[in-house]
């Protein structure tokens, strides 16, 4: 609710100046309107956006090629000097993930709502100038001076909100097409230093082992009414995050036998399925690359 | 009420609104693809040497005691696990811990560091908090200078003889509190005012944030209090395992 307020308020102050105000305060409340539809953060402590990988139909693709892929894109995006190359990307990008059947466009929507969060808050501190003359295409007194915006500032805003937008969909594109073990073989294969990938590789088991210890004990303690009242809810979920350490201390000690007894030497392998380049994955990326460069060098000669 | 009366009503309501019950506040993770480019390679770079030490440092360990990774991965499941989950907050908006400083008082910085550089590709790849072009930025206030902060806070009040309690709340809340200042600071060095410069920019950030970020503070003091507290009750023998309890013994 408060994120569409406030993503129709920043869209408001993004457009206004540019475009007649009906049209800013529209286009503000549209955008409101739709993060208030689809905008739901959830918690429901599973991850999510691992399940959708698995669904995925880019899931049978290379991995290495996906996330060199999409690394390279996500560096065009953050080095563009024009917002239409981000949004373009964006936009492409989203229309792909959704079509690759992995997740829903309203639960893609949704994952959108917490960087939305903090890219609309931050668009407040980018948009919003506090000086003591009246200046700029908006203006409010505020005590001694004004807050307002200069047309300098819709712009750089305009600017950072469409990297940000086209990031995090290249971002999206590859967490919702790869799960994190072939990721994590990737950058194995990329020589980063073996002691983090083998902890990554055993961060990612753990996870579910201590999702599912969490549960348990989130509903047993909800049962007996841990949860009723703010201190009481802080006392239990202090409680139950210091049984939750300690007990997967001790998973890790059995864990460590368990392992040590089949000759664990400090190296973890893991037979990985064989995903071969693909010509229409490498034409994909290659295609947007290649269009990504191309917009930047019209927006860097043109001006666009 | 003439017009702009009535304008001076409305925005001071939206502004009102926003501040007062900030949407989602996650910990506070810089977006993917918000920073400019520079910012992003300087982050990195400021990061890479505070990185190696700690590789270099969990590979000799693990070197000696190979159990002791275990007990590490399984410290960065739990830092990351309770990173995803909502914990209560006062004012409904949903907060999740940071759980570094946690992981600073009971394994100091170098190890910290290196587990919350994976937990924040994790948490980037996972759960979308976060990037991996602002990953530098991220690991500079998360995973070091937080730490930092909580592990000298931590150490100095054990010196000074402070009840233990008081000290990992101390340590905890104002190591979560520096992170969100370098946040914003990084920010605003990326971002500057066009009026006022950084400075100006900073305090905006630091506005922008603080009604989540002020509460989520004292929460997270609270509860790394609370799971300490716990530990030390039913979990001894891990506390004692990884160090920490007998640390303290011989002081």
């Amino acid at each position: 609710m408060i994120t569409a307020v406030l993503a129709a308020f920043v869209i408001f102050s993004l457009c206004v100046g540019a475009m007649p105000v009906e049209a800013a305060g529209a286009l503000g409340l549209l955008a409101g309107g739709l993060l208030l539809a689809f905008g739901r953060h959830s918690h429901s402590g599973m991850l999510v956006i691992d399940i959708y990988a698995r669904r995925s139909r880019y899931f049978e693709w290379s991995p290495a090629l996906k996330t060199a892929g999409c690394v390279l894109l996500l560096v065009l995006c953050v080095v563009s000097p024009s917002p239409w190359v981000p949004l373009a990307l964006a936009l492409i990008l989203t229309v792909l993930t959704v079509a690759g059947r992995g997740v829903t466009l309203s639960h893609y929507l949704a994952l959108f709502s917490l960087p939305a969060a903090f890219l609309l808050l931050s668009g407040l501190a980018l948009l919003w100038d506090y000086v003591p003359v009246k200046e700029g295409v908006a203006a409010f007194p505020l005590w001694n001076g004004w807050l307002v915006i200069t047309a300098e500032a819709q712009v750089r805003a305009r600017l950072v909100m469409a990297r940000a937008l086209g990031a995090v969909s290249c971002l999206y594109f590859l967490s919702l097409s790869t799960t994190m073990p072939e990721i994590l073989s990737v950058l194995r294969r990329a020589h980063v230093p073996q002691v983090m990938t083998e902890l990554a590789v055993l961060i990612y088991r753990y996870l579910f082992l201590l999702f599912a210890a969490y549960h348990s004990m989130r509903d047993a303690a909800a049962s007996r009414l841990g949860y009723s009242g703010f201190a009481r809810s802080v006392r239990t979920t202090g409680a139950v995050y210091g049984n939750l350490l300690g007990t997967s201390f001790r998973q890790a000690g059995a864990c460590f036998d368990a392992m040590e007894s089949r000759c664990y030497n400090g190296e973890i392998r893991f037979l990985q399925r064989e995903k071969p380049v693909t010509v229409p994955a490498a034409a994909l990326f290659g295609g947007l690359a290649a269009g990504a460069v191309l917009g930047i060098f019209l927006a860097v000669r043109g001006g666009l | 009420m003439n017009k702009r009366e009535k304008q001076l009503v409305a925005l001071s309501a939206v502004v009102g609104l926003a501040l007062c019950a900030a949407p989602s506040a996650s910990a506070m993770h810089v977006m993917e693809g918000y920073l400019p480019p520079a910012f992003c390679v300087i982050w990195g770079a400021v990061c890479l040497p505070v990185l190696a030490a700690g590789v270099v440092s969990i590979r000799r360990i693990a070197r000696e005691q190979k159990k002791v990774l275990l007990l590490l991965a399984m410290a960065g499941a739990f830092v990351f696990v309770i990173s995803s989950l909502k914990i209560p907050s006062v004012t409904g908006s949903c907060s999740h811990m940071t759980g570094t400083g946690l992981a600073a008082i009971l394994f100091g910085v170098p190890a910290t560091t290196v587990l919350g550089v994976i937990v924040l590709v994790f948490q980037a790849l996972l759960l979308a908090h976060g990037g991996l072009t602002t990953l530098g930025a991220n690991a500079f206030s998360m995973a070091i200078a937080g730490p930092l902060v909580s592990w000298g806070l931590y150490h100095v009040g054990e010196k000074l003889h402070f009840p233990k309690k008081l000290s990992v709340f101390l340590a905890a809340a104002l190591g979560d509190l520096f992170t969100y200042c370098v946040t914003s600071l990084q920010l605003a060095m990326a971002y500057p005012s066009a009026n006022g410069g950084v400075a100006a920019s900073a305090v905006e950030f630091l506005g922008v944030f603080a009604p989540t970020q002020l509460p989520l503070a004292v929460v997270e003091g609270l509860l790394t209090m609370l799971v300490i507290m716990g530990m030390e009750t039913y979990a001894m023998p891990e506390l004692q395992l990884i160090g920490f309890e007998k640390e303290v013994k011989y002081e």
